[in-house]
């Protein structure tokens, strides 16, 4: 733009120049020609009048008085009879030329004629004398353009000394009419001074400033608040556009990925994660269908929900850590899985004898012996189902219904308990012993009462013969603490976790030698948690175990 | 036309990404193909090594087409050529993925290799790998770095399996057989870590162009 001004106002300036000097020569040059015109009539007719009284040879007296002026005498039939610049004779007839006709016609007669190079002008004024010749006068000037090219040199010069003015103004000028424009402070459009035609600018600026930061604003907290739903969203959230790049990405979703990257913008999502499942997930939902499927990261069960976006072309995955459903899912099936089995090995035994007695197989003397199995398997059919309603119900406490609770003596109910066992332990000449004394909690007598059931029927199942089985009850730190150690085979290291699983069993080809039904344990853990306490196992895996349970005790 | 310039060098990136994923299952059924004997595993690290061919082939196209119709310059260039090395390495991963499961179909079913350190270094060279493909992902240089540092391990397994598989030879020279098959697979192994350390060394070249 600045450029285009500076030749514009040269080319105005060289303009300007050359027509200013075109005219004034044309004035100064019409002006100068009238006066010679003049001139030449009025010497033209004081000759006339001198030849007319003083004759032809006045003429040879006036040569060279005036040397610009050139003077022939013509006769009638245009005859050149003198002339004083040339020799006549060489001259042909005159009589054709407009001053001489005009001279003969009207007495005078006057005519202009350039050269042939139009360097000159010639001005030609003739008068008829009385003796009827006529006397012709010419006056030869530079031509309008001879006086024009001599003056050209001075013109360029002063083109170029204009040029130059314009070019150094012009671009002063620009810079005073373009620095305010760079030099504006955009962000705070009411502070800049600058010269009064900008402010229409200026103002228009700061109306679209004042709608831009209005905008500004509102995106920022729209973003604001969904960076505040994305990175506190415990799923992960990834956005990708149709090249599978990642517009947004939580940290959930880094976190679920296991990855201890910064923000990764602009990265493949492939970057992350490279698994066979997400590659094909990837790979499904850019092609437009939805798709879910299940990550294992680091030991852990990420669910990843992929779906297209349509219009723009890209996708949204959503991560969810399964690992805790999973596993639930699996503790299930696999207590289902052992509850059928639990039930149908007695079912078994039991329709087998079942069936021996019924076709008449069995000899007589044996149907008691095979009734007596009968009877067992069932007791234990019923023991078993026995066990999992309790821990159902267990489960049910916990969860939604609690129970009505009361205070419960341990020591007292454990007197009451310990009767039950005395044939089995004596069966086994396990000697059982109890000490400590009361410890009132607030609980579920119920759920107290099978658990130390449970715990003493584990401490006799599980002993040798001969041994002890000791229940100690006492008291710290605001909880009951009750013991019951045995002198029994044990749990090995390895196990002490699992025991409280349902149906986990220590060994399970020597387990079966003993009754039991793997549920035990599991009942005394969950009655333990009913009342908030806690349940620890001592054993160094060959000889004796203490298991001790902690319960707060009642209030007051 | 510069954008789609990117875009290509983009896509050569992911596929790439691609390759090393493909590179990582297939050794990854491979091993697992031996330590559990199952022959649907090795069965895929078969058929995954013809998709590694393929794969192979499609990038180097890329590279090519890319040198030839761009010329690209500096980083660019230099990411072209790493581009064509690592395929080369990865190839040969997948080739010797190959290897393992075709021997362990002899061996799979053999006692032998739970005596060993075959499975600390299955895993450790499928370690290396996987951060060598993540550091040429993330185009993260210690990582690079790291990985070369840690063929040193897998170099020294090797020499403890193979001195383990002498004093089984010796102990019973009826598991000979197996013993030598097991010595491949470890050799196949270590090859494996050596391609994964010039797969890092590539990265580091891409990035600090060195």
């Amino acid at each position: 733009m600045k450029k285009r001004i500076l030749i514009f106002s040269c080319l105005l300036a060289v303009l300007s120049v050359l027509l200013t000097a075109a005219l004034f020569q044309l004035a100064a040059f019409n002006n100068y020609f009238a006066e010679a015109k003049q001139e030449t009539i009025s010497e033209t007719n004081l000759i006339k009048a001198a030849v007319e009284t003083v004759g032809e040879s006045y003429l040879d007296s006036i040569i060279n008085v005036n040397p610009e002026l050139r003077i022939s005498l013509m006769d009638r039939n245009g005859d050149v009879l003198y002339d004083s610049d040339i020799s006549y004779e060489s001259l042909g007839s005159h009589a054709s030329r407009p001053e001489f006709i005009g001279a003969l016609t009207a007495g005078f007669g006057e005519s202009t004629r350039l050269s042939d190079t139009f360097g000159e002008q010639t001005y030609y004024y003739a008068v008829l004398l009385e003796d009827g010749n006529v006397l012709r006068t010419a006056r030869t000037v530079d031509s309008v353009f001879a006086s024009f090219f001599r003056l050209i040199l001075l013109t360029v010069l002063i083109a170029v000394a204009v040029i130059i003015a314009a070019i150094t103004i012009g671009a002063r000028v620009t810079n005073s009419i373009v620095d305010p424009i760079n030099r504006l402070d955009l962000d705070h459009i009411e502070n800049n001074a600058v010269y009064e035609e900008l402010s229409p600018l200026l103002r228009r600026m700061k109306h679209q400033n004042d709608i831009i930061s209005g905008q500004m604003a509102e995106i920022k907290q729209k973003q604001q608040e969904f960076s505040a739903i994305t990175d506190n969203m415990r799923e992960g959230l990834l956005v990708l556009d149709r090249d599978a790049y990642i517009l947004s990405c939580n940290k959930s979703a880094l976190h679920l990925l296991h990855l201890q990257i910064e923000f990764p913008l602009r990265l493949n999502v492939l970057a992350l994660n490279r698994s066979k499942e997400f590659l094909s997930a990837i790979e499904t939902v850019l092609d437009g269908a939805p798709t879910e499927s299940m990550l294992h990261i680091n030991g852990r069960y990420i669910q990843l929900i992929a779906n297209p976006v349509w219009d723009a072309g890209g996708a949204i995955l959503m991560l969810l850590d399964v690992t805790e459903r999973e596993d639930r899912e699996k503790l299930r099936r696999e207590f289902t899985a052992n509850v059928s089995h639990e039930l149908k090995t007695p079912l078994t035994s039991i329709s087998g004898y079942a069936e021996i007695i019924s076709t008449g197989l069995a000899k007589k003397e044996d149907v008691p012996r095979f009734a007596y199995n009968i009877f067992t398997e069932s007791q234990r059919l019923i023991t078993l189902i026995g066990d999992i309603m309790l821990l159902s119900k267990l489960d049910e406490y916990e969860k939604v219904n609690p129970p009505a609770r009361e205070d419960v003596d341990l020591f007292a109910l454990t007197q009451e308990i310990l009767p039950r066992f005395y044939d089995s332990a004596a069966k086994k000449d396990v000697s059982l012993s109890l000490e400590g004394d009361s410890a009132v909690i607030y609980a579920v007598r119920q759920a107290i009462d099978e658990m130390i059931f449970n715990l003493l029927d584990n401490a006799i199942k599980y002993n040798c013969i001969g041994g002890s089985a000791a229940v100690s009850i006492t008291k710290a730190d605001g909880a009951a603490i009750l013991s019951v150690s045995d002198t029994g085979v044990g749990i090995p290291l390895c196990e002490q976790d699992r025991v409280f699983e349902r149906f986990y069993r220590v060994e399970k080809s020597r387990s079966n030698s003993v009754e039991g039904t793997g549920l035990g344990l599991s009942i005394v853990k969950h009655a333990v948690l009913l009342h908030h306490g806690g349940v620890t196992i001592q054993s160094d895996g060959s000889s004796g175990t203490v298991i001790s349970v902690s319960l707060p005790l009642a209030a007051g | 036309m510069r954008d789609s310039y990117i875009k290509q060098l983009q896509q050569m990136h992911t596929e790439l990404i691609r390759m090393g994923a493909y590179c990582e299952e297939s050794i990854n059924c491979a091993v697992k193909g031996l330590l559990y004997d199952d022959a649907g595993l090795r069965e895929r690290a078969f058929y995954l090594e013809d998709t590694i061919n393929l794969k192979q082939r499609e990038i180097e196209g890329f590279c090519v087409k890319l040198l030839l119709r761009e010329q690209p310059v500096a980083s660019d260039l230099r990411q072209i050529t790493t581009a064509q090395k690592m395929i080369i390495d990865m190839e040969r991963i997948g080739d010797q993925a190959r290897d393992i499961a075709e021997i362990s179909t002899f061996t799979a079913a053999s006692s032998v290799k739970s005596d060993i350190h075959i499975a600390d270094m299955a895993s450790s060279a499928i370690k290396m790998l996987t951060d060598s493909v993540d550091s040429f992902v993330r185009a993260d240089l210690d990582k690079a770095r790291q990985v070369v540092d840690y063929d040193d391990i897998v170099d020294e397994l090797f020499d403890k399996i193979k001195s383990e598989l002498i004093d089984i030879i010796m102990a019973d020279p009826g598991k000979g057989g197996d013993c030598l098959d097991l010595l491949m697979i470890a050799k196949y192994l270590e090859r494996i870590g050596d391609h994964a350390e010039n797969i890092a060394e590539s990265v580091v070249y891409w990035i600090s162009g060195q």
